[in-house]
């Protein structure tokens, strides 16, 4: 079979997505708020713990739905998704090891200006 | 899954035994993704690992300085009638960039709907609040400079704190500003029909052009926006 | 076995009628069915002059050719320095002009080009642009103008990188880790230019290398022909693709950390400058963090080890399979090993940093992490020799070349167990048993895949077939030389010769270390030497070489069975190849030829008995 005449005029049509526009809507006035929630956290000055997971909770929800809606990832077949979401593991080793590494850093460093590391 | 393409001669299944089934398949891996969206999706990847190096490094910085850090939400603090209020031009940055993510949004659904008109004018007010932007960027940056941060110090605290102030926020400005151009770019390729009547050859490609493009320069923003929210969270509220 | 297409012959009906349903001008049902196309062809721009056609070329087998040719230049370029590095190290004093500081310039040169601009470049730039839109039955790459602009950035970067030995200082004498803080402070050879401009090709590598990798992984992702599934893909594509994939996700850490070093350098701030004290005055540097450099630069380092090793993995795959006549021993094993092993190098980086000073307990992880990365190397090394085994070996160049890398991988290998264990590591660090370790199994061994690839393809490219008698003697002295070379270096190591080390000078418990850096110079000329029967070969095959048969290793993959040899631009002629098999089906029971190419459909082969694939 020769390869040209096999396109169809369907898949141009169907290439993409077009959604109500609610769901866009909707979206953007989620962002909205959970910025509005993310800058409270500021404006009330939590702090500890509390300010720590407030900020991270709506950190994230703001990237997923970015990703998930804005930029169609919950539309996309899994092929691409996953494809998208693996190498983030390695990232996320990066970072708690990196956490790990800072700690370390700081405790030696106070120990060697504050005790001296002649022993 | 409503955006899901139709393939001759091939069954798309949902969910998980579809990405078993379409990475089984031969010819493309990604089913009805057109190449430059893959590419886009790759590249944001990458750059993905780029701005997580620069955090993952500000963490790093910032956790081992013996010197104090200063105090964001008193240092990006802007005077609004003689009261100092933390954050608020960050906030109104914030604000700027995720209005121009939802304007970009639509611009790719009146896109698809071949609605010329509509997707013009979003992506001309995308390029605006992206423009807005960069303007607030260049005064937050002008007012700190004027205050006496410098990238090798600053009157607050730990010299890293501008060092890494002024590389993240500034390797993010020129992502935005990049954006930006590009979207006055392809706001005038949309107005000038570029993409109707099976499309006009673009440049530096043999490719007819086609409304996915703006889905690619929409994944591209809304990416810049993304990165915008880690620094917001970890930079400034932090 | 039982006959697997007779069997399977209503399975195939079954799910091919059921497949052309509503398409329109459907053929009768058969065996051979294969769906059709999913994307229209290809559009091509052909170049018409001489610039078009040969320079700023759009054709990925021209631009392969490129990359090929500068990474070989930049190659001898870091042939040469090793040899004034040997001549330093073997004869002390006899070169007068090398003193300490171009000697540290030359290890520093000597590694940075080896790694990123040679190798990577020649297997992920040179290799994959050319032979991966042909293995995977594609017109071109799927971006041939990005393409281009990723050759001429990385040409940019290489001039960028010769430049900095012709500014006033030299070229940055650091090691090719530049660890800071030393690299760019004073005394430091090349602290000035040399290694801002390091840092500036570096990043400029950095961005060619991202453009041709989204062409390699979405041309290997989205535009393979019909009937090319992933699991029919030649090992050779699977490893240049998994390369890549680390690479675009391995050299943003290198990036991020040559723009953060550019600003320690250029506008003075402090990110990896701890407080200084020079001659009794404090710097103005303060309160960074050197060792983050070195997290970062090993998180792009390690991977960086495996972009060259994975294709080299692939290629030899490859070669071996089709000069023993035999199948590729485990295929999908040998693809998951190589997906594995890919994935498991973004856990491992810091056990190059056990002596660092990071956090003590990072040695237990990153361990743990680098043994279990033997396991899937281990399956890769059995696979090949079990291919071996029983085969219909051929002892042609190809093959010698084939069989010197799987000794040599081994070898190097196993010194990367011992060194891979923090206790062993300890001792071991920063001696030049590390320096026969890395040289073994990252150096000589994808070194010697190349050469095997290049005796493998070179009929492809240039129609004609190398000569096998200079073919032979360039193998023996480049093998017995790396082994002369590097095979004293382990025992170097564990009597405590530092590396690195300008002079060993009277050291009394080094005296025979004396003796033995002398023949291992002698040896490294010898090598460098041996490489010029491989110029010679290719300039005497070019002018009166003899002319290739069409496929002349009966190869099945789809790069042999292009419409003209060598393959014109896109690749196929009229129409693209369909694949039918995969790419292994050698000495197969019943089959006329002892081997059937990807394209021979399967009712031309009803009665042999092949592997489904």
């Amino acid at each position: 079979m020769d390869n040209t005449d096999q396109i169809s005029e369907k898949e141009k049509k169907t290439e993409g997505s077009s959604h109500k526009i609610g769901i866009y809507l909707w979206i953007w006035g989620l962002l909205f708020v959970l910025s509005f929630f993310s800058y409270m956290v500021d404006w009330y000055q939590f702090q500890g713990m509390l300010r720590w997971s407030l900020i991270l909770f709506f950190m994230f929800l703001k990237a997923g739905l970015i990703m998930a809606f804005f930029m169609h990832l919950f539309w996309e077949r899994y092929a691409l998704v996953n494809v998208l979401l693996w190498p983030m593991t390695a990232i996320a080793c990066f970072i708690f090891l990196m956490a790990a590494e800072f700690q370390y850093t700081f405790i030696t460093r106070m120990f060697y200006f504050f005790v001296g590391g002649a022993a | 899954m409503s955006s899901d393409p139709k393939i001759d001669g091939f069954e798309l299944k949902p969910g998980f035994r579809g990405m078993a089934s379409d990475t089984g398949s031969d010819q493309t891996m990604f089913k009805g993704v057109h190449w430059g969206k893959a590419m886009m999706w790759i590249f944001l990847v990458s750059d993905t690992f780029v701005f997580s190096c620069f955090l993952i490094a500000y963490m790093k910085g910032r956790g081992s300085t013996p010197v104090e850090w200063p105090n964001p939400s008193e240092v990006f603090a802007l005077d609004a009638f003689g009261v100092p209020v933390p954050l608020l031009l960050i906030a109104l940055m914030t604000f700027v960039l995720i209005t121009s993510s939802g304007t970009m949004a639509l611009a790719v659904k009146y896109g698809y709907e071949k609605n010329r008109k509509m997707c013009g004018w979003l992506i001309l007010a995308t390029a605006i609040g992206g423009l807005t932007f960069v303007g607030m960027q260049v005064y937050e940056w002008s007012k700190l400079i004027h205050e006496g941060v410098r990238p090798w110090g600053n009157p607050f605290g730990a010299a890293q704190f501008g060092s890494f102030f002024f590389m993240i926020t500034g390797f993010h400005g020129t992502h935005v500003s990049i954006g930006v151009i590009f979207l006055f770019i392809y706001a005038y390729k949309v107005f000038a029909g570029h993409y109707e009547n099976g499309g006009k050859r673009g440049w530096f490609t043999t490719m007819k052009g086609d409304y996915v493009e703006i889905e690619i320069l929409g994944l591209y923003w809304h990416f810049v926006d993304l990165v915008w929210v880690f620094i917001f969270a970890f930079f400034y509220l932090w | 076995m039982s006959d697997e297409y007779e069997n399977n012959k209503s399975g195939y009906q079954a799910q091919s009628s059921e497949a052309i349903t509503g398409s329109a001008g459907s053929t009768s049902p058969d065996i051979d069915y294969v769906r059709p196309a999913e994307l229209p062809e290809q559009d091509l721009y052909h170049g018409h002059t001489f610039i078009t056609k040969w320079v700023f070329c759009q054709d990925a087998k021209v631009i392969g050719v490129q990359y090929f040719l500068t990474a070989v230049f930049t190659g001898i370029v870091g042939l040469i320095l090793s040899w004034l590095m040997r001549l330093q190290l073997g004869f002390p004093g006899l070169a007068g002009f090398i003193t300490a500081e171009h000697y540290y310039q030359f290890v520093t040169m000597h590694g940075m080009i080896m790694v990123v601009y040679f190798l990577t470049a020649l297997f992920l730039g040179g290799f994959g642009n050319y032979l991966i839109p042909l293995m995977v039955g594609a017109r071109d790459m799927v971006f041939p103008y990005v393409n281009m602009l990723s050759f001429w950035m990385f040409f940019v970067a290489v001039v960028i990188l010769m430049a900095s030995f012709f500014v006033p200082g030299g070229p940055t004498g650091a090691g090719w880790t530049l660890y800071p803080p030393q690299t760019i402070l004073e005394g430091t050879p090349g602290s000035g230019m040399g290694i801002l401009l390091m840092l500036v090709s570096l990043a400029l590598f950095v961005i060619g290398f991202t453009m041709g990798g989204l062409n390699y992984m979405i041309t290997v992702l989205q535009a393979r022909t019909r009937g090319m599934t992933l699991m029919r893909m030649p090992l050779t594509v699977w490893g240049i693709f998994t390369a890549t994939v680390l690479a675009m996700l391995a050299f943003p850490a290198l990036l991020v950390s040559a723009i953060m070093m550019t600003l320690d350098k250029v506008i003075g701030t402090s990110f990896f400058m701890p407080t200084i004290l020079k001659a009794g005055e404090v710097l103005e540097y303060g309160g960074g963090s050197p060792i983050l450099f070195q997290h970062l630069f090993w998180f792009f380092g390690h991977p960086e080890v495996y972009i060259v090793a994975l294709p080299a993995f692939g290629i030899v795959s490859d070669l071996i399979s089709v000069h023993a006549r035999k199948n590729i021993f485990g295929y999908r094993m040998m693809v998951w090993a190589i997906v594995g092993i890919g994935a498991l190098s973004f856990f491992v980086w810091a056990h190059h940093m056990y002596v660092s000073g990071m956090n003590p307990w990072f040695g237990f992880f990153f361990a743990t992490t680098t043994l279990i990365i033997a396991v899937p190397t281990a399956m890769k090394v059995y696979n090949w020799i079990l291919t071996l085994w029983r085969g219909n070996i051929r002892i042609n160049t190809v093959m010698l070349w084939c069989l010197g890398f799987i000794v040599t991988f081994v070898n190097g290998g196993i010194t990367g167990i011992f060194l891979g264990n923090v206790s062993v590591d300890v001792p071991l660090s920063d001696t030049y048993f590390v320096v026969a370790h890395f040289h073994m199994v990252m150096g000589i061994a994808p070194v010697m895949v190349i050469m095997g690839a290049v005796y493998h393809w070179f009929p492809l490219i240039t129609g004609r077939l190398l000569n096998e008698t200079l073919g032979k003697w360039h193998f023996w002295t480049t093998f017995l030389g790396a082994y002369s070379i590097y095979f004293p270096m382990h025992y170097l190591g564990f009597i405590g010769v530092p590396r690195r080390y300008y002079e060993m000078y009277d050291s009394p418990y080094m005296t025979s270390a004396v003796g033995m850096n002398e023949f291992i110079s002698l040896a490294a000329f010898l090598v460098g030497a041996a490489q010029f029967f491989l110029i010679f070969n290719v300039i005497k095959t070019l002018k009166t070489g003899k002319r290739a048969p069409k496929n002349p290793w009966k190869a099945n993959s789809l790069e042999w069975h292009t419409s003209t040899q060598p393959p014109e631009h896109g690749n196929f002629g009229e129409r693209l190849p369909v694949v039918h098999r995969w790419p292994y089906d050698f000495s197969v029971p019943g089959a006329k030829d002892d081997f059937i190419p990807q394209t021979t459909p399967p009712s031309e082969m009803v009665h042999t008995k092949v592997e489904k694939t």
